[in-house]
Protein backbone atom coordinates (compact mmCIF):
# COMPACT_ATOMS: atom_id res chain seq x y z
CA UNK A 1 0.00 0.00 0.00
CA UNK A 2 1.47 3.98 -0.82
CA UNK A 3 -0.56 5.98 2.17
CA UNK A 4 0.07 10.02 2.63
CA UNK A 5 -0.91 11.68 5.57
CA UNK A 6 -2.07 15.40 5.50
CA UNK A 7 -3.97 18.02 7.69
CA UNK A 8 -2.98 20.98 9.49
CA UNK A 9 -0.38 21.04 11.63
CA UNK A 10 -0.30 19.63 15.31
CA UNK A 11 -3.36 17.38 13.67
CA UNK A 12 -1.89 13.88 14.35
CA UNK A 13 -0.03 13.28 11.26
CA UNK A 14 3.03 12.30 12.52
CA UNK A 15 2.14 10.41 15.77
CA UNK A 16 -0.70 8.21 13.35
CA UNK A 17 1.87 7.47 10.74
CA UNK A 18 4.58 6.32 13.07
CA UNK A 19 1.98 4.06 14.90
CA UNK A 20 0.57 2.79 11.67
CA UNK A 21 4.16 2.13 9.78
CA UNK A 22 5.32 0.25 12.14
CA UNK A 23 1.88 -1.92 12.67
CA UNK A 24 1.93 -2.46 9.29
CA UNK A 25 5.49 -4.00 9.63
CA UNK A 26 4.74 -6.04 12.31
CA UNK A 27 1.91 -7.61 10.03
CA UNK A 28 5.03 -8.34 8.05
CA UNK A 29 5.31 -6.31 4.85
CA UNK A 30 8.18 -4.27 3.86
CA UNK A 31 8.09 -1.18 5.04
CA UNK A 32 9.70 2.24 3.48
CA UNK A 33 8.52 5.35 5.94
CA UNK A 34 9.27 9.23 3.85
CA UNK A 35 9.35 12.20 5.75
CA UNK A 36 8.83 14.99 4.34
CA UNK A 37 8.58 17.47 6.53
CA UNK A 38 10.97 20.19 6.68
CA UNK A 39 10.36 20.06 10.69
CA UNK A 40 10.99 16.98 12.80
CA UNK A 41 8.56 14.81 13.66
CA UNK A 42 8.26 10.95 12.07
CA UNK A 43 11.71 9.99 13.60
CA UNK A 44 9.96 10.19 16.66
CA UNK A 45 7.17 8.53 16.30
CA UNK A 46 8.77 5.85 15.10
CA UNK A 47 11.66 5.34 17.68
CA UNK A 48 14.67 6.31 15.76
CA UNK A 49 16.78 9.45 16.79
CA UNK A 50 16.07 12.58 15.03
CA UNK A 51 18.73 14.01 12.37
CA UNK A 52 18.71 16.80 9.67
CA UNK A 53 20.31 14.33 7.38
CA UNK A 54 18.68 13.78 3.97
CA UNK A 55 19.76 11.19 1.29
CA UNK A 56 23.40 11.84 0.62
CA UNK A 57 24.81 13.67 -2.41
CA UNK A 58 26.51 10.29 -3.80
CA UNK A 59 23.26 8.27 -3.54
CA UNK A 60 22.52 10.16 -6.96
CA UNK A 61 24.54 10.94 -10.36
CA UNK A 62 24.10 13.40 -12.16
CA UNK A 63 23.78 12.64 -16.06
CA UNK A 64 23.12 14.70 -19.27
CA UNK A 65 20.15 13.49 -21.16
CA UNK A 66 20.47 13.82 -24.81
CA UNK A 67 19.32 17.54 -24.84
CA UNK A 68 21.70 18.83 -22.96
CA UNK A 69 19.34 18.65 -19.44
CA UNK A 70 20.75 18.13 -16.08
CA UNK A 71 19.30 14.72 -14.98
CA UNK A 72 20.13 12.80 -12.27
CA UNK A 73 20.03 8.90 -11.93
CA UNK A 74 20.38 6.13 -9.21
CA UNK A 75 24.35 4.79 -9.54
CA UNK A 76 24.97 1.49 -12.04
CA UNK A 77 23.98 -1.45 -9.46
CA UNK A 78 21.96 0.59 -7.25
CA UNK A 79 18.31 0.37 -7.60
CA UNK A 80 15.00 2.05 -5.31
CA UNK A 81 15.33 -0.99 -2.75
CA UNK A 82 18.87 -0.82 -2.32
CA UNK A 83 19.43 2.01 -2.01
CA UNK A 84 17.00 2.29 0.52
CA UNK A 85 18.49 -0.80 2.64
CA UNK A 86 21.96 1.64 2.30
CA UNK A 87 20.54 4.51 3.45
CA UNK A 88 17.56 4.16 5.59
CA UNK A 89 17.68 4.27 9.43
CA UNK A 90 15.67 1.47 10.41
CA UNK A 91 13.06 1.61 13.75
CA UNK A 92 12.30 -0.76 15.96
CA UNK A 93 9.76 -3.11 13.87
CA UNK A 94 11.96 -3.02 10.89
CA UNK A 95 10.22 0.26 9.37
CA UNK A 96 13.00 2.02 7.11
CA UNK A 97 12.81 5.47 7.68
CA UNK A 98 14.16 8.00 4.91
CA UNK A 99 14.34 11.52 5.41
CA UNK A 100 13.83 14.84 2.85
CA UNK A 101 16.57 17.13 4.34
CA UNK A 102 15.64 19.46 6.71
CA UNK A 103 16.10 23.07 7.37
CA UNK A 104 19.46 23.82 7.52
CA UNK A 105 19.71 27.51 7.33
CA UNK A 106 18.61 29.75 4.87
CA UNK A 107 21.18 28.90 2.40
CA UNK A 108 20.58 24.56 2.68
CA UNK A 109 21.44 23.20 -0.26
CA UNK A 110 19.39 19.83 -0.57
CA UNK A 111 18.77 19.65 -4.19
CA UNK A 112 20.75 16.51 -5.20
CA UNK A 113 19.24 15.01 -1.78
CA UNK A 114 15.72 15.64 -3.09
CA UNK A 115 16.10 14.16 -6.27
CA UNK A 116 17.31 10.88 -4.89
CA UNK A 117 14.24 10.94 -2.58
CA UNK A 118 11.94 11.13 -5.58
CA UNK A 119 13.59 8.81 -7.63
CA UNK A 120 13.43 6.33 -4.46
CA UNK A 121 9.68 6.55 -4.52
CA UNK A 122 9.30 6.63 -7.90
CA UNK A 123 11.23 3.26 -7.96
CA UNK A 124 10.05 1.41 -5.01
CA UNK A 125 7.58 -1.65 -6.60
CA UNK A 126 4.26 -1.87 -5.61
CA UNK A 127 4.19 -5.47 -4.90
CA UNK A 128 7.17 -5.44 -2.33
CA UNK A 129 7.00 -2.38 -0.64
CA UNK A 130 4.65 -0.08 1.68
CA UNK A 131 5.17 3.18 1.44
CA UNK A 132 3.71 5.61 4.47
CA UNK A 133 4.17 9.29 4.06
CA UNK A 134 4.44 11.97 6.31
CA UNK A 135 3.89 14.87 4.76
CA UNK A 136 4.47 18.82 5.71
CA UNK A 137 1.16 20.49 7.81
CA UNK A 138 -0.52 22.73 5.76
CA UNK A 139 -1.86 23.29 2.27
CA UNK A 140 1.43 23.77 0.53
CA UNK A 141 3.07 20.59 -0.58
CA UNK A 142 0.33 17.22 -0.24
CA UNK A 143 -0.53 17.11 -3.98
CA UNK A 144 2.43 19.42 -5.40
CA UNK A 145 4.95 16.38 -5.98
CA UNK A 146 6.03 14.79 -2.58
CA UNK A 147 2.59 13.09 -1.86
CA UNK A 148 2.58 12.27 -5.79
CA UNK A 149 3.06 8.63 -4.76
CA UNK A 150 0.17 7.92 -2.81
CA UNK A 151 -2.77 5.78 -3.74
CA UNK A 152 -4.77 6.34 -0.47
CA UNK A 153 -4.47 9.86 0.80
CA UNK A 154 -5.72 9.89 4.71
CA UNK A 155 -6.69 13.58 5.65
CA UNK A 156 -6.23 13.84 9.22
CA UNK A 157 -8.12 16.35 11.28
CA UNK A 158 -9.38 16.74 14.88
CA UNK A 159 -12.90 18.08 15.21
CA UNK A 160 -11.99 21.58 15.36
CA UNK A 161 -12.78 24.80 12.96
CA UNK A 162 -9.61 25.49 11.96
CA UNK A 163 -8.59 21.81 11.38
CA UNK A 164 -11.88 20.85 9.41
CA UNK A 165 -11.41 24.32 7.77
CA UNK A 166 -7.42 23.22 6.72
CA UNK A 167 -9.14 19.21 5.75
CA UNK A 168 -12.41 20.65 3.71
CA UNK A 169 -8.73 22.81 1.56
CA UNK A 170 -7.52 19.82 0.99
CA UNK A 171 -10.40 17.89 -0.07
CA UNK A 172 -10.74 20.65 -2.74
CA UNK A 173 -7.35 20.35 -3.65
CA UNK A 174 -7.37 16.70 -3.49
CA UNK A 175 -9.92 16.91 -6.24
CA UNK A 176 -7.16 17.34 -8.77
CA UNK A 177 -4.67 14.84 -7.74
CA UNK A 178 -3.82 11.79 -8.91
CA UNK A 179 -4.88 9.83 -5.73
CA UNK A 180 -7.50 7.16 -6.36
CA UNK A 181 -8.47 7.36 -2.88
CA UNK A 182 -9.15 10.92 -0.34
CA UNK A 183 -10.41 9.71 3.19
CA UNK A 184 -10.58 11.28 6.60
CA UNK A 185 -8.88 9.95 9.72
CA UNK A 186 -10.74 11.53 12.80
CA UNK A 187 -8.10 12.77 15.32
CA UNK A 188 -8.04 13.77 18.81
CA UNK A 189 -11.87 12.67 19.21
CA UNK A 190 -13.27 12.86 22.38
CA UNK A 191 -16.92 12.53 21.79
CA UNK A 192 -18.62 9.45 19.76
CA UNK A 193 -20.06 12.43 17.57
CA UNK A 194 -17.11 13.75 16.30
CA UNK A 195 -16.61 11.36 13.50
CA UNK A 196 -19.83 12.22 11.82
CA UNK A 197 -19.04 16.07 12.61
CA UNK A 198 -15.76 15.65 10.99
CA UNK A 199 -17.32 13.61 7.72
CA UNK A 200 -20.01 16.23 7.75
CA UNK A 201 -17.63 19.54 7.68
CA UNK A 202 -14.69 18.03 5.20
CA UNK A 203 -17.09 15.85 3.03
CA UNK A 204 -14.59 12.72 3.56
CA UNK A 205 -15.55 9.77 4.46
CA UNK A 206 -14.11 8.61 7.99
CA UNK A 207 -12.24 5.57 7.36
CA UNK A 208 -11.10 6.05 11.60
CA UNK A 209 -11.56 7.77 15.06
CA UNK A 210 -8.65 8.15 16.54
CA UNK A 211 -9.14 9.13 20.30
CA UNK A 212 -7.16 11.63 21.91
CA UNK A 213 -4.96 9.74 24.07
CA UNK A 214 -3.45 10.93 27.25
CA UNK A 215 -0.16 8.57 26.47
CA UNK A 216 0.45 10.15 23.26
CA UNK A 217 0.77 13.45 25.15
CA UNK A 218 3.39 11.50 27.38
CA UNK A 219 5.12 10.08 24.96
CA UNK A 220 5.60 13.48 23.18
CA UNK A 221 7.10 14.85 26.39
CA UNK A 222 9.57 12.36 26.69
CA UNK A 223 10.21 11.96 22.91
CA UNK A 224 9.22 8.54 22.70
CA UNK A 225 7.72 6.47 20.31
CA UNK A 226 3.82 5.96 21.66
CA UNK A 227 4.14 2.18 20.31
CA UNK A 228 7.63 2.07 23.13
CA UNK A 229 6.10 3.19 25.97
CA UNK A 230 2.75 1.39 25.76
CA UNK A 231 0.76 -0.88 23.03
CA UNK A 232 -2.17 -0.99 24.29
CA UNK A 233 -3.96 2.75 24.22
CA UNK A 234 -6.97 3.91 22.37
CA UNK A 235 -4.44 5.46 19.83
CA UNK A 236 -3.29 1.81 18.97
CA UNK A 237 -6.15 0.45 19.04
CA UNK A 238 -7.68 2.45 16.34
CA UNK A 239 -4.51 2.50 14.31
CA UNK A 240 -4.41 -0.70 14.39
CA UNK A 241 -7.59 -1.64 13.74
CA UNK A 242 -7.66 0.68 10.67
CA UNK A 243 -4.50 -1.05 9.31
CA UNK A 244 -6.25 -4.49 9.58
CA UNK A 245 -9.32 -2.78 7.62
CA UNK A 246 -6.63 -1.88 4.88
CA UNK A 247 -4.91 -4.78 4.49
CA UNK A 248 -8.09 -6.66 3.69
CA UNK A 249 -8.72 -4.67 0.98
CA UNK A 250 -5.18 -4.32 -0.27
CA UNK A 251 -2.99 -7.56 0.86
CA UNK A 252 0.74 -6.78 1.76
CA UNK A 253 2.30 -9.14 -0.45
CA UNK B 1 6.95 47.23 16.20
CA UNK B 2 6.85 44.27 13.71
CA UNK B 3 6.38 40.95 15.39
CA UNK B 4 6.42 37.30 13.53
CA UNK B 5 5.55 34.49 15.33
CA UNK B 6 7.21 30.71 13.67
CA UNK B 7 7.41 27.28 14.61
CA UNK B 8 6.74 23.95 14.30
CA UNK B 9 2.91 22.34 13.22
CA UNK B 10 0.22 22.75 16.59
CA UNK B 11 2.78 24.71 18.55
CA UNK B 12 0.41 27.26 18.88
CA UNK B 13 1.54 30.00 16.69
CA UNK B 14 -1.66 31.05 15.49
CA UNK B 15 -2.89 31.21 18.99
CA UNK B 16 -0.13 33.32 20.14
CA UNK B 17 -0.47 35.43 17.22
CA UNK B 18 -3.71 36.10 17.68
CA UNK B 19 -3.99 36.71 21.32
CA UNK B 20 -0.70 39.59 20.95
CA UNK B 21 -2.61 40.82 18.28
CA UNK B 22 -5.56 41.41 20.60
CA UNK B 23 -4.04 42.68 23.43
CA UNK B 24 -2.01 44.70 21.49
CA UNK B 25 -5.06 46.39 20.03
CA UNK B 26 -6.83 46.83 23.43
CA UNK B 27 -3.95 48.96 24.67
CA UNK B 28 -4.00 51.19 22.15
CA UNK B 29 -1.59 49.74 19.39
CA UNK B 30 -2.78 50.43 15.77
CA UNK B 31 -2.07 46.60 15.28
CA UNK B 32 -2.19 44.88 12.01
CA UNK B 33 -2.39 41.40 11.52
CA UNK B 34 -1.13 39.71 8.80
CA UNK B 35 -1.94 35.59 7.96
CA UNK B 36 1.41 34.25 6.03
CA UNK B 37 0.43 30.63 6.28
CA UNK B 38 -0.62 29.23 2.71
CA UNK B 39 -3.19 27.13 4.78
CA UNK B 40 -4.83 30.40 6.99
CA UNK B 41 -6.50 29.86 10.06
CA UNK B 42 -5.56 33.22 11.80
CA UNK B 43 -8.85 34.74 11.49
CA UNK B 44 -10.54 31.88 13.36
CA UNK B 45 -7.97 32.75 16.34
CA UNK B 46 -8.93 36.60 15.86
CA UNK B 47 -12.52 36.17 16.39
CA UNK B 48 -13.62 36.37 12.62
CA UNK B 49 -15.41 33.08 12.34
CA UNK B 50 -15.50 30.36 9.88
CA UNK B 51 -17.42 31.98 7.12
CA UNK B 52 -15.43 35.33 6.65
CA UNK B 53 -11.94 33.48 7.09
CA UNK B 54 -13.22 31.08 4.26
CA UNK B 55 -13.83 33.83 2.27
CA UNK B 56 -11.70 36.30 2.60
CA UNK B 57 -9.65 37.11 -0.15
CA UNK B 58 -5.71 36.52 -0.01
CA UNK B 59 -3.96 39.65 -0.88
CA UNK B 60 -1.58 38.04 -2.91
CA UNK B 61 -4.33 36.19 -5.34
CA UNK B 62 -6.01 39.54 -5.87
CA UNK B 63 -2.97 41.33 -6.76
CA UNK B 64 -2.08 38.04 -9.15
CA UNK B 65 -5.39 38.68 -10.81
CA UNK B 66 -4.91 41.65 -11.84
CA UNK B 67 -7.28 43.27 -10.11
CA UNK B 68 -4.88 46.23 -9.21
CA UNK B 69 -4.06 47.53 -12.02
CA UNK B 70 -0.95 49.83 -10.74
CA UNK B 71 1.60 48.63 -8.41
CA UNK B 72 -0.26 49.43 -5.03
CA UNK B 73 1.34 50.93 -1.29
CA UNK B 74 1.25 48.82 1.68
CA UNK B 75 -1.04 50.60 2.95
CA UNK B 76 -3.76 50.80 0.18
CA UNK B 77 -3.69 46.66 0.25
CA UNK B 78 -4.01 46.74 3.45
CA UNK B 79 -6.98 49.16 3.31
CA UNK B 80 -8.74 47.35 0.18
CA UNK B 81 -7.89 43.75 1.54
CA UNK B 82 -7.99 44.13 5.20
CA UNK B 83 -11.21 43.54 7.35
CA UNK B 84 -11.48 45.06 10.82
CA UNK B 85 -12.15 42.90 13.86
CA UNK B 86 -12.57 42.68 17.38
CA UNK B 87 -10.70 44.90 19.59
CA UNK B 88 -10.03 47.12 16.26
CA UNK B 89 -7.47 44.72 14.87
CA UNK B 90 -6.91 45.52 10.86
CA UNK B 91 -6.40 41.52 9.58
CA UNK B 92 -5.69 40.50 6.06
CA UNK B 93 -4.11 36.89 3.99
CA UNK B 94 -1.34 37.30 2.51
CA UNK B 95 -1.19 34.10 0.33
CA UNK B 96 -3.54 31.06 0.68
CA UNK B 97 -3.65 27.84 -1.46
CA UNK B 98 -7.15 27.70 -2.67
CA UNK B 99 -6.30 25.53 -5.82
CA UNK B 100 -3.61 23.41 -7.13
CA UNK B 101 -0.71 25.09 -9.06
CA UNK B 102 2.99 23.87 -9.69
CA UNK B 103 5.86 26.01 -7.63
CA UNK B 104 6.46 27.53 -4.25
CA UNK B 105 3.81 30.11 -3.03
Amino acid sequence: MRVAFVGKGGAGKSSIAGVFARLVARNGGSVVALDSDPMPGLAYSLGVPSTDAGLPDEAVEEYEDSEGRRRYRLPAGMDAASTVERYATVSPDGVRLLQLGKARGAKGENWRSHQAYQLLVDGLSDGDWSVVGDLPGGTRQPFFGWGRFAQTVFVVAEPTPASMLSARRLARLAEHSTAPRVVAIASKTRAPSDAALIEERTGLHVVAAVPYDDAQQEADRRGLALLDLDSDTPLVCAVSALVSSLTVEEPVR
Amino acid sequence: MKVAVVGKGGSGKTTTAAVLARTLARQGVTTLALDCDTNPNLGLSLGFGEERTEGLLAVRDAVDEGEEEHPSTAAELIERFGIDGPDGVRFAVVSAIQNPEPGCP
